[in-house]
């Protein structure tokens, strides 16, 4: 549909209002988001404090470099989405196509380096319930850590993989026409959410990534 | 929709990409340096100030329109609560933390 075309939905008076409302309700998604995601941060916090040595110990073996490539591929991807959101908002459809396709990217490097990650816990053997095996000097309570690490993770990446379907999406609405500088709102409320998945990742990473490390 | 993102240009947001990424060094530098539980206090703050940087300029939060601001803040109003009630538990029990 050419953008000349797109009118405002029934119950909108404008394009503008209507993309307003869309922002807000994006925001509405995310400060239950953010109440999922804290209480599990939270949640490391408490066995943190309740057992700080045990904790720090099974943290060592975490992959630091994984963790940390990862959060540079996501903070790259947040400029990306802005950027294209900037092109978009500028009538630049082919910018945006081709910040967007570098956000997918992005996105995609972070869930492999994840995958890599997921097959060398296996191979250390700190699965819980699968293959999980004390090390020498390690508490039970570490098996307590590495719970945590799969839930908060796997939460995490199956928020990256929704975000990168938005993603695929949006393109596919650019590549239509259905995006433009009169009406941008769907390629801003995936920024949000994609944005925040990235905020998620910088809260998760010193609490598996950093403990335990002098 | 945003007036700001028509108007907006790269620097601002690069300029920030980089910072976020020199307080991710900071983090890990902090991380090597012996501080025990002081070193998760100081990287939850490098965090936290990293996700302002996020909220701020990537998600546009200072922008128009000024209701969002209600919006955003309520997950973390609610979370104050979660927090300090969980807290409020956790602290005043006999023995806790434990070691």
């Amino acid at each position: 549909m050419p953008s000349a075309t797109l009118r405002p939905e029934t119950q909108y008076a404008t394009l503008a209002q209507q993309g307003e409302v869309a922002q807000l309700g994006m925001w509405v998604f995310l400060a239950t988001e953010t109440l999922f995601f804290g209480a599990l941060i939270f949640t490391y916090y408490l066995y943190r404090l309740s057992y700080p040595e045990a904790i720090a110990e099974a943290a060592k073996d975490a992959v630091l470099w994984c963790g940390s490539v990862n959060i540079g591929l996501l903070l790259t991807s947040s400029l990306t989405m802005v950027l294209a959101i900037n092109a978009a908002a500028q009538g630049r459809r082919s910018a945006a196509t081709g910040w967007l396709l570098m956000t997918i990217g992005l996105g995609l490097c972070f869930l492999g380096v994840k995958g890599y990650e997921y097959v060398a816990d296996y191979s250390d053997h700190v699965v819980p319930a699968v293959n999980f095996a004390l090390k020498p000097g390690e508490s039970p309570v570490s098996e307590l850590f590495w719970v945590y690490y799969f839930v908060a993770t796997g939460l995490h990446a199956i928020h990256v993989t929704t975000g990168l379907g938005l993603l695929i999406y949006i393109l596919w609405r650019l590549r239509r026409g259905r995006i433009s500088a009169a009406y941008y709102a769907p390629i801003e409320v995936v920024g949000l959410y994609w944005s925040f998945v990235d905020t998620v990742w910088i809260f998760l990473y010193p609490t598996i990534y950093l403990a335990g490390r002098t | 929709m945003n007036i700001e993102a028509k108007e907006a240009s790269s620097f601002p947001f690069v300029c920030a990409w980089l910072l976020l990424l020199i307080l991710v060094g900071l983090s890990v530098l902090s991380a090597f340096q012996g501080l025990a539980l002081w070193a998760a206090v100081i990287e939850f703050g490098i965090a936290a100030f990293q996700a302002l940087i996020v909220f701020l300029l990537f998600m546009r939060l200072k922008g128009p329109p000024s209701l969002k601001w209600v919006f955003a803040g309520t997950g973390f109003f609610w979370l104050i609560f979660l927090y300090g009630l969980s807290m409020t538990d956790y602290a005043t029990r006999t023995g806790w933390p434990t070691k």
